[in-house]
């Protein structure tokens, strides 16, 4: 009995060795391929990897939270429902220890809850510093959010997002706060030991901007060399903020008094950071890849295929477009003939769409040897013409164009000292210098008429931003306290006339109508686009063509007449100064009354 | 600190409190309600069985039978089977929730930030509220299963057939584990303050290189002395100022400030910092009663509600007439020779940012409340949140060149003063409830405090060991603990239970509740009318009576709790205890009669 009992527990410590092996075998540890991909044994060890599942792979390992992890005797989400219920309670009773504390034990039960830290961080920084009153105080919480989402992140060293959300707060809490000053200033000074890096740190380096964009970099780095993912984030966001981090410090600088050489170097890196944002390849949400800066290129192309198709049948076009007219029901045609003022434009409009002509079709009537030639052209234009809408598209998420121009712009001499004399001219007018002031404010915008005159675009965009339109604030404010009138010959009378179009200006126009009265008597007319309206691909791009050139333009929609967008409207503005100049020549015609001015348009769509 | 119960003196409580009858006529009123009811029910359901003439004699034996054992109680016979229980206790090895507490503290440092702006207070509230976990854990569990097991085991013959009344099994059985749980508590109490002294305990380096002399004061007046900042331990440092000697203290921070001592051996001077001062504290405050002033003068019971979620805060606006009025009773000359301290935890809102760098400015206006016209500016002053703004008033003080003497022409004959605060900014806001302004009377012995602490865990233990035997004289052993964790549940949200039987409760009744959950609604939204809606709507209304019952009978435990007392560093008013007291006397009483009631039915008792 006693020896078929020791064989038994003999065949059974066999059994324990023999499943050992494969065990063995399974939990090697994975070895560590070329492409930093587990690879030979270690088989549990790569499921591991790669579904990213064991502690390890995840992060830091954290003995206090896998103990009160397994102390809650497997209750972890009860204890985790109270925890958050009692952390939102002791926010809404002020008891800011005691939300420390929960937050503290709930990073020891969920520690690779991403939601848990984006969440609790943004609320600590963001609503939790607003609760109190001394910005000191409100700087400490605001750390408070970023040093939680460091923590998070040795836990979750493969979570991007983490690491971005330290950028966006310390660059966009700290930088564009009410307190942005205060807290910039205390980000220099600060030497909290918990906060790591920033004591080693040159002082030169210790702004938040240009430490947000050491996140930003970083989680950047991770996406692109660990494949990390940016879950449900637009691609197009997380990657532009390094460079307009740049951007803000370039813009930071001069609201602090830095010009010269450190602002130019601000600018232009700033400038090369987004012209290496715009050169990224990226993917849209459907999967098509394209790079921000293709569409200028792309649109020359489609510009010389188009043409290329329309010479193999230049009037085809044409008569297909008549073919479709005439066979038009007498009712369209009457909605079409109808004079423009009883015409019902989107009755119009729809049955012009029916007339349009798209490439496919225009190709298909290409018959003989042309014929596949024509498809070919056809279905590359097209393709070309979406990738190109797609494009525009995805640059107005990011106001592409717009940040392009600005950097090249800022970079500029002239910019930088119209900035710096903008900044000397404000404060001489704080100390009641007001003379020196208008000075310095006429030297400045006379140096911004240059900037405008390089890049035309500027003046019927934003550019200079609310800091332009609080210089010309500024400005009046000075004129004011001299008594004296808005200048006529004022430099930048075009770009002030479009601030008051667009009533961005704090000034109350009357103070410039005098001035300014014929940009403000005629405004620019609305695009109409022709009746005769190609299929010309891409409509968005030729729209500013379209809105300088007027509705005659016969030049294929898709083709520009200038590559960059930054001289797009520069038929627009030349018309502007043509207008500016007559008014000077014939003031009277500048001061028309508002009754002419308000009937203009009227009379521009009953011309076109 | 935040007291959002509020207790009047202990006599007042009990006898009248205001325009409520008091305690003690609401406890007499409640327990004749429901002592009638029960023998109410009791004959109801002995008349069904037995008819209603012998019901009624069974009723008066029982009753009469009850008030027997009561008198012939002995507690020679109490403290024999309370030692009983007590070895019981011992052999269920009761000893391991002090093991797993002192395993708790072991590995507390773990999960406590010693960086945060007050550790005292979290540590004292960790281990005060760990310890009234473990502690009712305990007393739940010995006394849900002791009866039952024994009366499973048929041990109880051993005891029920010696010459003891029911009634002394039962108190026998409360008083033993009760005095088990005293000893744990006493145990655990002991640790867990040398536990925080010990942890809150700690340093700062401070070197010769660390300071530089004084820079110069008003007018370029050169000042003696050094100063400059201590290093940096458990996420703080200290500006320190010095004297010529290298002797001074730290400036506060964490709520606790060091002495700093300098020894020049050998031409280098060595500093050194003491351990952490005031760390824990126990002030002894003394509260008055709030009252408001509008924007136009007139007297309200509240200020503005500036949309906070949590009403515990009135507000008064800035650069109107707006005022809030706390009146203080009983001051005297001899309690305050040297002047009143003034303890102020005021909220600023602000309708607009204003000037971010300078904070808002109030003023502190003192009145003889038997002379309202009259009254002395003491000074203004800047809001400080979240921390004790502390101004003194001096015996004697200026206003307007008119020397103004606290007692002589401020306070009152009968020792009263009203202390107006207002706020000097126009559209901005001061916050504030009755506790955060107070007078500060003395600073208290942190240790006394902290027993004081022991003593509300103390009642509750006491609280849940009896409901748990009154549970177990009649059901068995798992059952009788569910039922004395519903009582704790309920116990601890009895504020919950109030506002769904008044229908306060955001979300409706339990059946309300439950249809939003299951559609998903918000508690906000108005309820579509369906069947199902108005069924739930009406089942609430019947739910509510069951509630409001529950709600009435069943112990308040979180108001029972004086953990934020000791926590945020104040002692423990003796009233408060005292109430404390009372009304868990005034639950154990009539829990232990019911226990006997019980057991006495039971078989193994007659």
């Amino acid at each position: 009995m006693n020896r078929r009992s020791f064989i038994r527990k003999v065949i059974y410590i066999l059994c324990i060795g023999l499943l050992l092996i494969p065990l063995s075998y399974y939990s090697q540890p994975a070895s560590v391929g070329a492409a930093n991909q587990a690879v030979g044994a270690g088989k549990l060890a790569q499921l591991r990897e790669k579904y990213k599942i064991s502690e390890a792979s995840l992060g830091e390992v954290d003995p206090a939270g896998e103990t009160i992890k397994l102390a809650t005797l497997g209750l972890r989400g009860v204890a985790v429902v109270m925890l958050w219920e009692k952390a939102k309670t002791s926010q809404m009773k002020e008891d800011w220890d005691g939300l420390q504390a929960t937050l503290d034990q709930l990073t020891k039960l969920e520690p690779h809850f991403l939601t848990f830290w984006r969440h609790q961080a943004w609320n600590v920084s963001y609503n939790i510093s607003v609760e109190w009153d001394d910005y000191h105080d409100r700087y400490r919480w605001v750390k408070e959010g970023i040093k939680l989402l460091l923590q998070g992140r040795r836990y979750n060293d493969h979570e991007p997002l983490l690491i971005y959300d330290i950028g966006w707060t310390t660059a966009q809490k700290m930088g564009t706060a009410d307190e942005k000053v205060q807290y910039r200033r205390l980000f220099r000074e600060d030497d909290d030991p918990e906060f790591p890096n920033h004591r080693l740190r040159p002082q030169n380096r210790r702004d938040n901007w240009l430490v947000g964009q050491e996140y930003y970099n970083e989680a950047v780095r991770l996406v692109e060399d660990r494949d990390a993912s940016i879950h449900r984030m637009n691609p197009l966001v997380f990657y532009s903020e390094p460079a307009m981090c740049q951007i803000d410090y370039a813009i930071a600088l001069e609201e602090d008094g830095v010009f010269e050489e450190k602002a130019k170097v601000g600018w232009m890196e700033a400038d090369e950071y987004w012209t290496k944002y715009g050169a990224r390849e990226m993917r849209s949400t459907i999967g098509i890849q394209y790079r921000l800066n293709d569409k200028e290129e792309l649109e020359e192309k489609i510009a010389e295929t188009a043409t290329e198709l329309e010479a193999m049948a230049p009037d085809l076009r044409k008569t297909i477009s008549d073919e479709r007219l005439a066979k038009l029901p007498a009712e369209e045609r009457e909605v079409l003939e109808a004079p423009p003022d009883r015409r019902d434009p989107w009755r119009a409009f729809g049955i012009m769409m029916k007339l349009n002509v798209n490439h496919r079709d225009f190709a298909e009537r290409i018959t003989g040897p042309q014929h596949d030639k024509a498809i070919e052209l056809a279905d590359e234009v097209t393709r070309m013409q979406q990738l190109a809408e797609l494009i525009n598209h995805e640059r107005e998420v990011v106001n592409f164009a717009y940040w392009r121009l600005r950097c090249r712009a800022e970079k500029t001499d002239a910019a930088l000292e119209a900035r710096r004399l903008l900044y000397v001219g404000k404060g001489l007018y704080e100390n009641a210098q007001f003379e020196e002031a208008r000075e310095n404010y006429e030297n400045a915008f006379s140096e911004w008429r240059k900037v405008v005159d390089e890049f035309p675009a500027m003046v019927d965009d934003t550019i200079g931003g609310t800091s332009l339109e609080e210089a010309v604030k500024g400005y009046v404010d000075v004129l004011k306290q001299l008594d004296e009138p808005f200048p006529k010959n004022f430099p930048i009378k075009d770009v002030v006339a479009a601030m008051l179009r667009r009533s961005s200006l704090p000034i109350p126009p009357e103070f410039l109508q005098d001035a300014v009265g014929t940009e403000l008597g005629n405004p620019p007319a609305p695009p109409i686009r022709g009746l005769d309206m190609k299929d010309g691909g891409n409509k968005e791009a030729g729209e500013k063509e379209a809105e300088a050139k007027g509705p005659d333009s016969k030049e294929p929609a898709g083709k520009e007449p200038s590559k960059d967008d930054d001289k797009q409207p520069e038929a627009k503005s030349e018309a502007s100064k043509d207008q500016a100049e007559a008014s000077k020549e014939n003031p009277a015609e500048g001061q028309k009354p508002e009754a002419d001015s308000a009937k203009k348009p009227e009379g521009d769509e009953k011309a076109e | 600190m935040v007291l959002e119960n509020q207790y009047p003196p202990y006599l007042e409580w009990l006898f009248s409190a205001g325009v409520s009858p008091g305690a003690f006529w609401i406890w007499l009123i409640t327990m004749t309600g429901v002592i009638l009811g029960g023998l109410l029910i009791a004959w109801v359901f002995s008349s069904i069985r037995y008819g209603p003439m012998k019901a009624g004699d069974l009723i008066f034996r029982t009753l009469v039978g009850l008030v027997g054992d009561l008198t012939h109680t002995s507690p020679r016979r109490v403290f024999a089977l309370a030692r009983l229980a007590v070895q019981e206790s011992i052999r269920r090895r009761v000893l391991a929730a002090f093991i797993v507490f002192i395993v708790i503290l072991l590995f507390a440092g773990w999960f406590l930030n010693p960086g945060t702006t007050d550790p005292a207070e979290l540590y004292l509230s960790f281990v005060l509220t760990a310890t009234t976990y473990l502690i009712l854990f305990m007393a739940l569990v010995l006394s849900s299963f002791s009866l039952p097991s024994d009366i499973q085991n048929k041990t109880i013959y051993t005891i029920v057939t010696k010459p003891v009344r029911p009634t002394e099994v039962v108190l026998g059985r409360a008083v033993g584990f009760s005095a088990v749980g005293t000893g744990l508590l006493a145990l655990m109490g002991l640790f867990s303050y040398f536990f925080v002294v010990r942890t809150l305990d700690h340093t700062h380096e401070l070197t010769a290189d660390d300071l530089a002399p004084r820079a110069a004061g008003p007018g370029g007046v050169a000042r003696p002395g050094l100063e400059g900042d201590t290093g940096f331990t458990r996420n703080h440092r200290h500006h320190i100022v010095l004297d010529e000697n290298g002797h001074g203290y730290t400036e506060p921070s964490q709520d606790h400030f060091h002495e700093v001592t300098a020894t020049t051996r050998d031409g280098q001077t060595e500093y050194r910092i003491g351990p952490a001062l005031n760390q824990l504290k126990a002030r002894v405050p003394l509260y008055g009663k709030l009252s408001f002033l509008d924007r136009g003068g007139r007297t309200t019971d509240k200020g503005i509600n500036v949309g906070n979620e949590w009403g515990y805060r009135s507000y008064i606006e800035g650069g109107s007439q707006a005022a809030a009025i706390w009146r203080f009773s009983g001051l005297s000359a001899a309690e305050f020779p040297e002047g009143i301290n003034l303890d102020m935890t005021l909220r600023v809102f602000r309708t607009f940012k204003g000037d971010v760098e300078k904070g808002i400015s109030g003023s502190i206006t003192l009145r003889n409340p038997q002379n309202p016209k009259v009254s002395y500016l003491l000074r203004n002053f800047v809001c400080k949140e979240f921390s004790i703004d502390r101004q003194n008033i001096p015996l004697k003080f200026k206003d307007k060149d008119k020397e103004v003497d606290l007692f002589r022409d401020v306070v009152s004959d009968d020792g009263q003063l009203d202390v107006i605060i207002g706020c000097l900014e126009r559209a901005q806001f001061f916050g504030m409830a009755r506790p955060d302004l107070y007078l500060f009377k003395r600073e208290g012995t942190p240790w006394v405090n902290f027993v004081k602490g022991y003593v509300a865990i103390w009642l509750q233990m006491v609280l849940i060991t009896t409901f748990g035997v009154m549970w177990s004289t009649f059901l068995n052993g798992p059952i009788a603990m569910l039922a004395t964790v519903g009582t704790m549940v309920g116990g601890y949200f009895v504020g919950f239970l109030e506002s769904l039987a008044t229908n306060q409760a955001f979300g409706g009744g339990p059946l309300e509740a439950t249809y939003r959950i299951v559609t998903q609604s918000n508690l906000m939204s108005e309820l579509e009318k369906n069947v199902t809606t108005i069924t739930a709507i009406w089942a609430d209304k019947l739910l509510r009576i069951p509630l409001w019952i529950m709600a009435k009978l069943l112990p308040d435990l979180s108001s029972l709790s004086d953990v934020d007392y000791v926590a945020d560093g104040y002692n423990i008013p003796l009233d408060v205890l005292s109430i404390h007291a009372t009304m868990s006397l005034g639950f154990l009483v009539p829990v232990l009669i019911l226990g006997f009631l019980f057991f006495k039915m039971r078989e193994v008792a007659r």
